[in-house]
């Protein structure tokens, strides 16, 4: 059987809007790649697939899963068939997202200072009250160029109709670029030919571009500034990513207990002595970052950090306190912050959000609750979250109870059918359930998003659910033109 | 650069090349047993003892069985010195620094510890793939070697790294060594067959040489000479000293810290001991002894170098 077979087996489903697919058609950008896999034959998929594996685990892109004592090996599985944008997708994208990142930022230094949002009446002051991620030991700290959001992996979903859709703000320590980067290497040695013709565009210069926004970041006016990422270690489920990350930039990794803060400045432990740290991109998070503000059992933090952040002696990226401004709660009045520091309408439209402590909510979500999804507003990952269409009567009574006692904790959206790529599994080419997560870097230069970034796909069938942690895997993403 | 890299680069090199003195070991003596004979006989428990310092009989048993003592150096994770244990803390240490070593050095680590970990390893022992195995051990071994030589970059890194190769190089050739010479009793002065020598100086590369240098005189001194004196053979205890003391004296100029010289001079000392000594005193201090008391001066040493450079926690 060639690919040309797999192709014509291939069906998209009713309803869902297919990102190769319409009707009887392939759309235009999957052209070049529809053609090359139809004159390759399915054994040669199969080796393809195989040998896409076998590199991730070569080159340690794993993680652990412990049995009986013994760790074993595996990888985030990495579909070989790419996801394709076209540029004309990717510029409204692309506008979408630095239009929502400016108004997060002034969001973020206005809610940390004047908060002249709340005075105007916009967003709820007891919203922003009772959201555990508002941090009132950064209030007032000035941070370099008022820039608080530097790295940022916004996740979108497309409807039924192709429209893109914000689905969830992540400001604090997104992952995944490395798999980006990753795939796009694994994508380049399986296939090499299709990669040249369909000219996609160069995801590779992220990490550069991560540099030089880093490196602008330093306190004061240095020409050769310390910039260093600090992990949590090597258990850190993205520890690869952190040190792929540390060695493409060419900076030290360190882990909280290399460094030490003196007299309000960081230092890191070297073997010729103490070295002062600049500039700090933190993969752990704020509760984490100094036992002596937050939480006192952490050991992976550095005693004083925060002081030493308070004085302006290190810039820590992204900035402490972000959370407010990814909150779930907080997210539906997103569009409304647009308006209010922008003066212009969301490009990106949000997913519809119901807050259950309004009673008329609450009642409509619960009245539809087959159709909703509830999301706990303090998780990520994918956990604490429940889909009306697939749970069980006693799991909806559950968290119907759980939204009454604590209604502030929930949010529901309508459950999106989020659009389809086809998958290489078992053989077949499958349609399977993707969203996108293109990763924006803001520097004191402006904002800026490589193409494409990560598409996760959530490998079972018909699950929606796109974590990499609920068995969800990933694909390299092209922008190409067209 | 960082204190814990400088420990983790330090320990990777030297679980490394434990692992290669393990491997050739196991390599020598698996080919040796084949053609058997009173002179060559260098039994299963003596490796077994070589690498893990034990009169636990429970344990020794294992060398009674060619496939028990092949699983218990290579995939027993209950031996400390298994090739499976090394590679694994190597492997460790190789990505606690993972941002400082080669994507290639990473990956050749990696590659060895999915090896090692096969899950058919044991079988593929104990069945009829044991040489190839082996063969793969080593092979991969050496890979880590020159990849490491082509790629990483010199400087302090470098410096940590090689300082723990030839250190633990060094404490191996004089564990080795002594272990070859206890089954005579340690006598010096003793005119064996080269044949019960082959043994030992395979299992440290240095046959070929020593064919080559000592063309006559008697075998034990000879290969004394050659094992400890010899300054062109790479795992001669003299020129793993020499390394070390070369990459300590470019560490010490690029940090300057405190208690560094005084480290400088109890290397030098150490270095000393053997650079001025001969056969003669050898004979004089009792080839035990004068191993013993060397050893114990590079595990002191160690530790000191630990206490200067690496204590960041």
């Amino acid at each position: 059987m060639t690919g040309h077979q797999l192709f014509q087996q291939y069906q998209g489903q009713t309803g869902i809007w297919d990102e190769m697919c319409f009707g009887e058609g392939i759309r235009s950008q999957y052209s070049r790649v529809f053609e090359a896999i139809s004159q390759i034959p399915v054994e040669t998929l199969l080796q393809k697939d195989k040998e896409a594996g076998e590199l991730f685990m070569n080159q340690g892109i794993t993680f652990t899963v412990y049995s009986d004592d013994a760790g074993i090996e595996k990888i985030f599985p990495f579909d070989i068939i790419p996801r394709i944008l076209t540029n004309k997708e990717w510029d409204h994208i692309h506008a979408g997202i630095t239009q929502r990142l400016k108004a997060l930022n002034l969001f973020l230094k206005d809610i940390y200072s004047d908060q002249q949002i709340l005075k105007d009446g916009i967003i709820p002051a007891d919203l922003i009250a009772s959201c555990p991620h508002y941090t009132r030991e950064v209030f007032g700290i000035k941070v370099p160029h008022d820039l608080y959001v530097h790295i940022s992996g916004i996740d979108l979903i497309r409807g039924q109709d192709g429209t893109f859709y914000i689905l969830e703000d992540n400001l604090r320590t997104p992952s995944g670029v490395s798999y980006m980067l990753e795939n796009r290497e694994v994508t380049k040695r399986i296939f090499p030919g299709m990669l040249t013709q369909s000219k996609a565009r160069m995801v590779n210069n992220y990490p550069l571009l991560l540099h030089d926004i880093l490196g602008s970041l330093a306190p004061q006016q240095l020409s050769n500034p310390t910039v260093a990422l600090l992990t949590p270690g090597v258990y850190n489920s993205a520890y690869f990513e952190h040190t792929f990350l540390a060695r493409q930039m060419g900076i030290p990794l360190l882990e909280g207990r290399d460094l030490l803060v003196d007299n309000h400045k960081v230092y890191m432990k070297t073997t010729a002595g103490l070295q002062q740290v600049h500039v700090i991109y933190r993969r752990l998070d704020d509760d984490y970052l100094d036992p002596l503000v937050f939480r006192p059992d952490s050991a992976l933090g550095v005693p004083g950090l925060l002081s030493a952040y308070r004085k302006g002696n290190v810039a820590i990226v992204n900035a402490v306190g972000n959370g407010v401004a990814d909150d779930k709660a907080v997210y539906a009045y997103v569009p409304d912050m647009i308006k209010y520091y922008l003066n212009e309408e969301a490009i990106l439209p949000n997913v519809p959000t119901y807050g259950l402590e309004n009673i008329d909510a609450r009642q409509y979500v619960f009245d539809n609750i087959g159709n909703m999804v509830i999301k706990r507003t303090n998780q990520s990952g994918g956990y604490g979250m429940v889909m009306g269409n697939k749970a069980s009567e006693k799991e909806l009574d559950d968290i119907k109870e759980a939204i009454l006692d604590t209604p502030r904790e929930f949010i529901a959206q309508p459950i999106i059918k989020l659009s389809t790529v086809p998958c290489f599994i078992d053989g077949k080419l499958q349609p399977r359930h993707v969203d996108l997560r293109p990763y924006a870097l803001c520097g004191p230069s402006g904002i800026k998003i490589v193409p494409g970034g990560l598409t996760r796909v959530a490998l079972r069938e018909g699950s929606l659910v796109v974590n990499s942690s609920q068995g969800g895997g990933s694909k390299d993403t092209w922008v190409v033109d067209l | 650069m960082l204190s814990r890299i400088a420990d983790s680069l330090f320990w990777l090199s030297r679980y490394m090349e434990r692992c290669d003195c393990v491997t050739r070991a196991i390599a020598t003596n698996y080919i040796l047993s084949f053609d058997s004979s009173s002179h060559t006989d260098f039994s299963w428990r003596d490796v077994i003892q070589l690498f893990t310092p034990t009169n636990d009989e429970h344990i020794l048993q294992n060398g009674d069985h060619i496939s028990n003592a092949l699983t218990y150096l290579i995939t027993d994770i209950k031996n400390m010195n298994s090739a499976k244990v090394l590679i694994t803390r190597a492997r460790e240490n190789a990505r606690g620094a993972q941002d400082y070593i080669t994507k290639e050095v990473w990956e050749q680590v990696n590659q060895q510890y999915h090896f090692v970990n096969l899950h058919a390893m044991e079988d593929h022992i104990r069945g009829n793939r044991t040489l190839e195995m082996i063969e793969m051990l080593d092979q991969n071994s050496t890979l880590f070697y020159g990849v490491t030589d082509s790629t990483m970059p010199r400087g302090q890194g470098w410096n940590f790294m090689s300082l723990g190769k030839f250190l633990e190089r060094s404490i191996l050739s004089i564990d080795t060594t002594h272990a070859h010479f206890r089954r005579i009793d340690h006598r010096v002065d003793h005119a064996q067959d080269i044949l019960f020598w082959k043994n030992l100086l395979l299992s440290l590369s240095g046959y070929e040489l020593y064919l080559k240098s000592y063309t006559h005189g008697q075998h034990n001194m000879n290969v004394i000479d050659h094992i400890i004196f010899n300054k062109n053979f790479p795992r001669s205890v003299i020129y793993s000293l020499e390394r070390t003391r070369r990459y300590l004296d470019e560490i010490v100029e690029d940090t300057k810290i405190e208690g560094s010289p005084a480290l400088q001079k109890s290397f030098g000392r150490i270095c000393s001991k053997v650079e001025f000594a001969d056969m003669s005193i050898i004979q004089d201090e009792g080839l035990p002894n004068f191993l013993f008391s060397l050893r114990n001066d590079l595990v002191n040493f160690s530790n000191q170098l630990t206490r200067i450079y690496f204590s960041y926690a």
